[in-house]
């Protein structure tokens, strides 16, 4: 199958071609592969639609029966629990509350840590890289650890209980993290650029605003959505350091768990509402990361 | 290390290799993967530049300016919290006396500890083998269709709700009832498909004329001779249990030749009023049920009862027999599997954590096979290596390091599971799935309210995970070299 | 500069208008006219909405402004660093008197004679001032009540079974029993929530041994080993026999209460009976298909052998933490008939204050329960939430948990009512 043309370019050799009998075996091994991935994809996904299912019938129904039942009766389908959750103010406050402390707790620790990620990638001095790996070890640093002392510090700063309790919180346990993931970045920028900016006369700080953020922007992204992720679907730090006007929309609904009631239609659609914010960014930013991931092997 | 393949694809370095960056509860890992650093063309193999040879030369003081917010940060709010907490714990429950080791005495004579550890231990060693084994059984089946990423977005989606949203799905998935929980559901019909259960099962005599059988029949009491007429009433059911097609019920007046006759009814007249034993006007007899007259425990004839109930077992020899009506009449449907229960409750969270994170383990491994060189691949499929050899004997061994990572990390984060546990156990249930990051709650900001406790739980968590730590110390620094 | 200038002026005057403005309307003779209160209760949801309601009345009355704070079952844990941070809430409903008695005794609460006594004196029967008290002195105002007498049920069942509301306790047995064979399990029971049989517990044992002995119980000065005690067990082994609950005993050791109501009125009703508080309604009319008055009745616990019927009850009870006018005033309005009667009206409510109007309970089934609940001359408290909370309010432990060892086994009276005494024992004794 090589070129017959005796004036045609050497073509590149190509790998040797499979044997006919080779490749049908190769395509119905694939045929199982399909299905079982088919499979536990929609296993994979069960879950969730039997919560948004669930959210989406009346109390008395799913009391009596379980969610597939839905699917059958589909007269059981409403919105009225929605409804009714958008009434519950305590969802809604809640649901303010989380995006009060997961915006800034994002900005926060995008802020901090890439201004910490450029003074270990970039700027010398006499143990750094102990305290790079000092940082870094934070990483482990159980969450628990830290419960007490800081509601012990905050009851003393009177702001035990308020959202920037939480916020903070959340900003330093997101900081090694994000310092980490943030040197490894800039420390791959290239020396040139830096320097260009920085004989043109600018400072240190412009030469990270100009230079670093904007080429650090693919890493300070993928950072932030996960930061934006994490705090937004703590527990936790929430239960423990925001009281019950600030309480953030897991606290309320695991509130609403411990309740008077099976309560499933109030808990499925909060927990579907809480979802929805996180799901939104995942899928919206999925390529970015997923993409990202494949990027580097396609070298 | 001096690979170059490897490095040029840019997965090995900064893959986590410092032991997977992990946030307190969700792992970000993926992403070390995903920004391994820009991208630099032309370079592939070389080397980071030495420190010395980068940014502004030796200066501290704007250093300090940098770092000064997040050492504040961390400085208040995670290093002196692990020294105070420390200190702590050696303090009683208000925190005024000083009772050195106490705290630590009684929390390992604590019940309940000893559960957690010993939870914790089952969790570390399950959850994270049992993740990386199927994340990576599907990676390396995903890579061979074209919609991969379909796949890994669906599988890979669970961590981005919240544990908690999680725990109430997983509720509803393992609700006992198989009218209500998935799980049973599913189970439920499989068994009911290969045993399915009686017509009248809750059925039982209405009185003590008969008697149950270890099988889960029933059998008269008394003995009867071919010619006679047995009445066997059964209660416990509703009427609207009542096999389709039975009629009123009737008794027969006298038994035949040779033969046993009677009757099987619903001694229950509606609305009450009836008498037990007596066939009363409105009373219906139970169609289909299966009645086999015995003798000494052989089973002498069979018969099935016509729509009034009525029966007649034909060909018995002279003699005295029991009336016996078939376990199978009254085998139970499945009743579920009781997931929540104390001895499933820690395997139930488990599986709802690999829901979880098996999409995080797929996915790291996916990118590590993908490093994988294709020549390597195709050299070892053209020397005639069989699939499964190329996988053992090539693809295993390239992929350790990315195993040990996702396995590093996935530890890391069992070992301080805590919003699982909370949310899908049940409070009577509570104590047996117990994990130590849980105790730590209930016993600081539970009832008790005992900081001093709660503080040396704490340090008992910490200590469990600087093993970890130290692995992460250790691969950032030969890294850096 | 003239910009700034201009620029401040105008702030200025702006400030002026608005401090001028917050004195220009004159405030009209309400006696607490701009004054905050806060108040916290466990309550959320409907409860909470209509607890608002009588919050707004007070605010008609007397111009208070009135914050809710809603704790969820919790209410300890989210007040005690309040306490101990010093800033509690004006005033709080607690559920249990073993709370208020524990934070009277620690000094966290105010006492309210000056404030309410003369209504709780002229409204309310002397059993609701003695548990309002700590040491003699008048702490708590019992603004909302529980009448957990109640046996509820399902007349489709009991029309199939051919059985009548039982008017004596044995009866009711006999019921169960006819129940049963017509094919319907006779019990209901919300196993998983241990107070639920605690509840039963109670009904069998005030019916079965009398108030005396039940008040000696409750304060422990009777032990649990006591034959009275078995003697009840045995009686309670007998309604919650195995066969006698839905799914056996250990699906109904995991329903949890609410699921017990939609278990007896589901279609197919799954239960006949099931023996709880009034609050049953709620989740009957919120959860359930079933109509109140037609599918769903009740009749009290009946009494045993020609003994007076039980009424245990329990109830929630406001109390004071700080000195404020605001909070008084609160405290004294919700001794009212008036305060009552708002929540009445709403439903879901029945109060123990016998100036009440019957008329105002707008639904016929509350205003039964709470006319037995005020006419009733055998009236006790929830004896588990007299307890120390360790022994019989928590979750896990103490009666709760060995109650739920009972169900699963019955016949270990003897058993029982040993794991019983050793654990109040402990906490009595502080453990």
């Amino acid at each position: 199958m090589t070129s017959t043309t005796g004036t045609a370019p050497k073509a590149v050799p190509r790998p040797p071609r499979e044997s006919l009998a080779r490749r049908i075996g190769y395509a119905v091994a694939k045929g199982p592969v399909h299905i079982v991935l088919i499979v536990v994809a929609l296993a994979w996904l069960t879950p969730t639609v039997g919560l948004l299912v669930a959210s989406g019938r009346l109390e008395s129904d799913n009391a009596q029966s379980g969610w597939w039942n839905a699917l059958t009766h589909t007269s059981q389908l409403t919105f009225q629990s929605y409804r009714d959750i958008l009434d519950t103010p305590e969802i809604v406050n809640a649901f303010w509350n989380t995006v009060f402390i997961t915006v800034p707790a994002t900005l926060g620790v995008v802020l901090i840590g890439s201004l910490a990620a450029y003074a270990f990638a970039w700027i010398d001095f006499r143990g750094r890289d102990w305290a790079f790996v000092g940082v870094v070890a934070l990483l482990v640093v159980p969450v628990q650890v830290a419960l007490i002392p800081v509601a012990d510090l905050y009851g003393r700063l009177g702001i035990f209980g308020d959202l920037s309790g939480v916020v903070l919180f959340h900003v330093a346990f997101g900081l090694p993290f994000a310092v980490f993931l943030l040197r490894n970045f800039f420390a791959g920028i290239p020396r040139e650029l830096l320097e260009a900016a920085r004989i043109d006369g600018a400072s240190e700080l412009k030469v990270f605003r100009t230079v670093v953020l904007p080429i650090g922007l693919p890493a300070i992204a993928s950072l932030a959505i996960f930061q934006f992720l994490w705090v937004w679907n703590d527990l936790l730090v929430g239960l423990v350091f925001a009281d019950t006007s600030h309480a953030p929309l897991t606290v309320a609904i695991r509130s609403q768990l411990r309740q008077f009631g099976t309560n499933i239609d109030v808990i499925a659609p909060a927990a579907f509402l809480s979802m929805i914010v996180p799901l939104i960014v995942f899928f919206a930013f999925q390529r970015y990361f997923v993409q990202g991931l494949l990027a580097g092997s396609e070298r | 290390m001096a690979d170059d393949g490897e490095r040029s694809t840019g997965i090995e370095e900064g893959s986590a290799p410092a032991g997977a960056p992990s946030p307190p509860d969700q792992a970000q890992p993926a992403v070390a993967v995903a920004t391994a650093g820009p991208t630099v063309p032309g370079r592939p193999g070389a080397a980071r530049p030495a420190p010395r040879e980068r940014g502004v030369g030796y200066s501290p003081r704007l250093a300090l300016l940098f770092l000064l917010p997040a050492l504040v940060v961390l400085g208040a709010l995670v290093v002196y919290p692990i020294f105070y907490t420390v200190g702590r714990s050696l303090f009683d429950r208000p925190g005024s006396s000083f009772v050195g080791v106490d705290n630590y005495r009684e929390m390992f004579e604590l019940e309940e500890t000893r559960t957690a550890i010993r939870n914790n231990a089952i969790w570390v060693v399950a959850a994270p083998t049992l993740a990386t084994s199927i994340g990576l059984i599907f990676a390396v089946l995903a890579e061979r269709v074209r919609w991969q990423t379909v796949f890994k977005v669906a599988v890979f989606m669970p961590m981005a709700i919240s544990f908690l949203a999680a725990g109430v799905i997983f509720r509803l998935v393992y609700e006992e009832e198989p009218e209500r929980g998935l799980a049973n559901a599913v189970v439920a019909s499989v068994v009911d498909a290969v045993r399915p259960p009686g017509e009248i099962e809750g059925a039982r005599p209405s009185q003590t004329d008969a008697a149950r059988r270890s099988d889960g029949g029933y059998a008269t009491v008394q003995s009867f001779r071919p010619g006679q007429v047995v009445g066997i009433g059964l209660a416990g059911i509703t009427q609207a249990r009542i096999p389709k097609g039975s009629a009123l019920a009737r008794a027969p007046t006298s038994g035949g030749r040779g033969a046993l006759r009677g009757v099987v009814w619903l001694d229950f007249t509606r609305g009450g009023g009836g008498q037990p034993g007596v066939v009363d006007a409105t009373e219906r007899g139970l169609r289909g049920v299966d009645v086999e007259a015995v003798r000494n425990e052989n089973v002498a004839g069979t018969a099935t009862t016509k729509p009034d109930g009525s029966f007649r077992i034909d060909g018995l020899e002279r003699g005295s027999y029991r009336v016996r009506l078939a376990a199978s009449n009254f085998r139970q449907p499945y009743g579920g599997v009781e997931w929540l229960g104390p001895s499933l409750i820690t395997p139930a969270i488990i599986g709802a954590f690999l829901w979880i994170w098996v999409g995080f383990a797929m996915i790291v491994i996916g990118a590590g096979l993908a490093a994988i060189p294709r020549e390597v691949l195709e050299a070892a499929r053209t020397d005639g290596a069989g699939e499964w050899q190329v996988f053992r004997r090539v693809t295993a061994p390239l992929l350790r390091p990315v195993l040990l990572v996702v396995l590093v990390t996935l530890m890391i984060n069992v070992l301080k599971i805590f919003d699982l546990v909370f949310v899908i156990a049940p409070p009577s249930v509570q104590d047996d799935a117990n994990v130590v990051a849980l105790e730590m709650w209930r016993v600081s900001f539970g009832g008790q309210l005992d900081q001093g406790l709660g503080s040396a739980l704490s340090v008992l968590l910490f200590v469990l995970v600087i093993p970890a730590m130290i692995f992460n110390i250790r691969r950032l620094r030969s890294e850096e070299r | 500069m003239s910009k700034l200038r201009k620029f401040v002026a105008l702030g200025a005057a702006a400030l002026l208008l608005v401090a001028a403005g917050g004195r220009a309307v004159p405030s009209q003779n309400k006696p607490l006219d701009g004054q905050k209160v806060e108040v916290a209760a466990v309550w959320t949801g409907t409860e909470q909405k209509n607890f608002k309601k009588v919050l707004d009345a007070f605010k008609k009355k007397t111009g208070a402004s009135v914050t809710f704070t809603s704790t969820g079952d919790d209410i300890a844990p989210a007040l005690e660093p309040r306490i101990a941070g010093g800033n509690p809430p004006d005033v709080a409903v607690l559920p249990q008197p073993g709370l208020l008695r524990d934070f009277a005794q620690r000094g966290a609460l105010r006492p309210i004679e000056d404030v309410a006594g003369t209504e709780v004196d002229s409204n309310y029967a002397p059993i609701w001032r003695e548990l309002g008290s700590v040491d003699g002195q008048l702490y708590g105002v019992w603004f909302k009540s529980a009448n957990k007498s109640l046996v509820w049920y399902n007349t489709k069942v009991f029309r199939d079974a051919g059985v009548q509301p039982a008017t004596d306790f044995n009866q009711l047995l006999q019921d169960m029993k006819t129940i049963a064979d017509s094919g319907v399990k006779p019990l209901s029971v919300g196993a998983a929530n241990g107070w639920t049989l605690t509840d039963v517990f109670e009904n069998v044992y005030l019916a079965q041994a009398g108030a005396e002995k039940y008040d000696q119980l409750a304060k422990h000065q009777i032990p649990w080993t006591d034959d009275s005690v078995k003697q009840a067990l045995t009686t309670m082994g007998q309604i919650v026999q195995a066969d006698y609950l839905p799914g056996g005993t250990s699906k109904t050791l995991q329903t949890e209460f609410p699921q017990s109501v939609q278990n007896l009125y589901a279609s197919p009703p799954k239960a006949g009976v099931e023996i709880e508080a009034d609050f049953v309604a709620g989740v009957i009319s919120g959860d359930t298909k079933a109509k109140l008055g037609k599918t769903a009745k009740f009749f009290p616990v009946p009494g045993m052998s020609g003994g007076p019927a039980p009424v245990v009850t329990g109830g929630d009870v406001a109390v004071l933490f700080k000195d404020s006018e605001g909070g008084k005033e609160l405290v004294k309005f919700l001794a009212t008939p008036q305060a009552a009667q708002v929540w009445a009206k709403a439903g879901g409510y029945i109060s123990a204050n016998k100036s009440v109007s019957p008329n105002a309970y707008s639904n016929s089934t509350f205003r039964q329960i709470a006319n037995v609940l005020v006419t009733s001359s055998n009236v006790q408290f929830d004896m588990s939430d007299q307890q120390p909370a360790s022994f019989g309010a928590t979750d896990g432990q103490g009666e709760w948990k060995i109650f739920q060892d009972f169900l699963r086994n019955p016949s270990d009276v003897d058993g029982t009512a040993q794991q019983l005494e050793s654990a109040a024992a402990q906490a009595y004794a502080g453990g």
